[in-house]
Parts: structure tokens; sequence; C-alpha cells
């Protein structure tokens, strides 16, 4: 089997002649890549870009606001995945501004591992109501809706905030300025939906694709086969994680994901309207809606101090247009201690695996 | 987070499987691979609880190689 070190020489050894842009999708991926350092290993030619790849990072500030209301005044247990809580929302200075804040002041907050502890909790509490705020892709989403499917509670609802990922790469593509020349696709979506769904960014936009695992063979792998792709002027979808990563992915998720959602146009934070890219809850699983089980809080009318915090350029980060350095408040005013953006919170946010990886503050000029 | 977390089956229960990971066990969801034989000594890919695939040891053992390393790495965040 081949090593990273060979992948690497495999990679030196061809012929780079121009500048590749290569992106990411997947926060795993821009992980995996910061801690291997492979960025300082690759030619100078190759450039790697970590774009839309952490859904905490995408979650409407509002859904997070919505959350925080329902904790604060409605004495639900509200239960999100860790990572949730200490993202910020735009508030005046003084209020609570987070769901980690909202616990501090009282309200009953607890970060769960997996849909099954939501479970649990809502059966071991049968006179509160609990709320799931559960934000997330694909490979997130598909343990929700078995959650779903295997029965829940009466007095377990959902505030979803799930997402898919390819219709923001779709997006992208279509904007005229992609920013990049080649896509690695995400290694866990692609186990769960099948890598089919990454044939667009081929046929369409006959740009070199492949799929990609987490150790940096994989993701070595696969830039090798998209650099080889450009320089030979021959795209197709590749496989490189195919251990995981089976024709048509896992169908028995893909069937859950379908019988317990629709897809929706959804708002992705700072952002904006994309088109069929998020999960709402099917009809049938209605009665377990948040968002209609407390209606008063659906607060379109919230009058809000912006998408992203001001200064913060999370949204740019998210979509690869900049790195986590260029943002004017990396490491000054935003540091994991005290985000200002929900990247630089998230262990899928770029900004916060650049930070934990050992990248400090650029020289702003 | 979307890496998931390799493990390996102990005991089956229905849907539920006991899995264990370097020395810690867990109850592990089988409802996504509902399609598949899982059996004991089996090893899966884990995220939030549920199995979604089967994997082979060498695959897992590589895996493992990675979240060490970055545990490893933790630390290093303040």
């Amino acid at each position: 089997m081949l090593e990273a070190k060979d992948w690497l020489a495999r990679i030196h050894a061809l012929n780079i002649d121009r500048p590749l842009r290569i992106m990411n999708v997947c926060g795993g991926h821009e992980r995996s890549i910061s801690m291997a350092g492979l960025r300082t290993a690759l030619p100078e030619q190759v450039q790697l870009i970590a774009g839309p790849g952490c859904p905490v990072c995408v979650c409407p500030e509002e859904d997070v606001y919505q959350a925080m209301q329902l904790a604060m005044h409605e004495k639900v247990i509200l239960v999100a995945f860790g990572d949730m809580l200490r993202v910020p929302v735009n508030v005046p200075k003084g209020e609570v501004r987070s769901l980690e804040q909202a616990k501090a002041a009282g309200a009953d907050v607890r970060p769960i591992a997996s849909p099954r502890e939501a479970v649990q909790i809502a059966q071991q509490n049968p006179d509160r109501q609990v709320v799931f705020f559960a934000a997330g892709f694909e490979t997130t989403m598909a343990p929700v809706a078995a959650m779903l499917l295997e029965g829940v509670p009466d007095n377990l609802s959902l505030l979803l905030s799930g997402r898919l990922t390819w219709p923001a790469v779709a997006m992208l593509l279509e904007s005229g300025e992609a920013g990049f020349n080649a896509l690695v696709a995400p290694g866990h979506v692609a186990t769960v939906m099948g890598p089919e769904e990454w044939g667009f960014v081929v046929e369409k936009h006959h740009m070199p694709t492949a799929v990609a695992g987490f150790t940096p063979v994989s993701l070595l792998a696969a830039m090798y086969s998209v650099l080889r792709q450009s320089l030979e002027d021959k795209c197709f979808l590749d496989n490189c994680y195919p251990e995981l990563v089976k024709p048509g992915g896992n169908p028995v998720a893909r069937k859950h994901l379908a019988q317990a959602f629709e897809v929706t146009d959804s708002n992705w934070r700072g952002i904006g309207i994309i088109p069929a890219s998020g999960y709402a809850l099917a009809p049938a699983y209605a009665a377990h809606d948040a968002r209609l089980r407390f209606p008063s809080y659906n607060d379109a009318e919230r009058k809000r101090a912006g998408q992203m915090p001001p200064g913060c350029d999370c949204a740019r980060v998210v979509l690869g247009r900049i790195n986590p350095d260029q943002c004017k408040l990396y490491g000054t005013a935003c540091t994991p201690k005290y985000p200002v953006g929900p990247c630089m919170v998230s262990d899928e946010g770029a900004c916060r695996i650049w930070w934990s990886t050992g990248i400090r503050a650029a020289e702003h000029a | 987070m979307c890496l998931g977390i390799p493990m390996q089956v102990i005991s089956i229960d229905g849907y539920n499987a006991r899995c264990e990971a370097k020395g810690v066990s867990r109850d592990v969801s089988l409802f996504l691979l509902q399609g598949d034989e899982v059996h004991v000594g089996d090893h899966v890919m884990v995220h939030v609880g549920y199995a979604i695939q089967t994997m082979t040891e060498q695959e897992a053992r590589s895996t493992w190689e990675l979240l060490d390393e970055m545990l490893a790495a933790e630390g290093n965040d303040a």
C-alpha cells in the first residue's frame, strides 16, 4: 500500500505548470489537512481551500436565537450537539448571546453526542418538553432520521437546521466565480449518500473531483487524482475512499432521510437562501416540529443586527473566498476562548481548525 | 464531528450493538445498517451513536492512527 510520502512524491513528479486551487467541503478534511501540514508539503502551485464544510457555521442566526428563547422562556430542556452551545447570536452587549450563556443564566440546556441521548432525556423527563436543536449535514441528519423512524416520545420535538452539502458547491460553481479548479468531495457524506451526488461537478462544470477519506493517504490520493485529471484535461469522478464509499451510498440511510424529511430552500448564515439545500420535517412528523409546537417563537419580525457579527468575515471564510487568517478579527478580537463568529467556535470551523494547528494572526496591512 | 469513530462490535441485541474502541465501550445503533449483516467482531464507522457503514480492521486501524494524532494535538488550542 502506498504511504503518504509516496503520494507526495507522485504529486511532486507532476509537471504542474499553473496555479490550481483544490477545495474541500468538510471540516474533517480541513482538520486532517491542517494537522498533517499538507499545505506546505504540496508544490507551491497547489492551493488548498477550505470551503463550506461546517454545518454549525452556516446554521442561521435566527435558529440559534429561537433555541435560546425556547430554553429561556418556555422552560424546555434544550438539547443540542455540543458545538452549538457556544455559537454567538447578534444581540446588544450585555444580553445573553449563546446557549451556553442561557444555561449559565439558569436555562436547562444540555449538550448531547447522539440523537439517542435526546430520546433518553425525553423518556426520563415525561413531564417536560424536550427540544432537540439539530444542525448537521447528511451524515448527521441520517441518524436524526433514524431516531424519528424508530419512534420518539410525544414530549420530544425538533428544531431542525439540517443542510445538504452539494447545493452550496453548486451555488459556488454557478456564481461565475467559484474560486477553485478542483474538488475533494466529503467522504462520510458520500458514505451515506453515494459518490454519484458529486457527478454534476464533473458533468456540468467539467471540474476534476475525487471523494476522499480522512487520513493523509486518502486525501493525498484524491489530490493526486484531481491534479492529474487537471493536467491531462480528462475529468471524472474518482473515489479515493472505496473502503467506505459504495455505489449508491448507504441505501437504508437514504431511505430514512427521504421518509423523515423534505428538502427545502434554506438560509445559510451570512450566505443567504440556497435552493433545495435544507431538511425540514416531513408532514408525517409535523407533530414533532418545534417550530409548529412553539409557533410564537418563529419570530420573522425580530430585528436582527445582521447575519454575522459586525466585522466578522465568517461568511467569506465558509465560502473559501478568504483564508481564516485574512479576517481582521482572527486571533485578535476572535479566539476560541472568546469567539466572535461561528467559524471560531465549531470543531469543524476553518478558523478554529487553523487556530488549533498553531496558525496565529496574519500581518494586517 | 464528521470524522466518525471506528469501533468493534462486541455484542448485538436487535438494532443495538455494544461496541468498543480503545478500551471504551458504547451502545451503538445498527438501525442504518439494516440491509447489512453485522456480526460480533466486525468493525463499523460510528457517527453520533449510529453505525453508518461496515469497515475492515485495517481501515479502522488507519483511522485510529489519525484520531490518536488529533487527540494528541488537542491542548494546542488555548
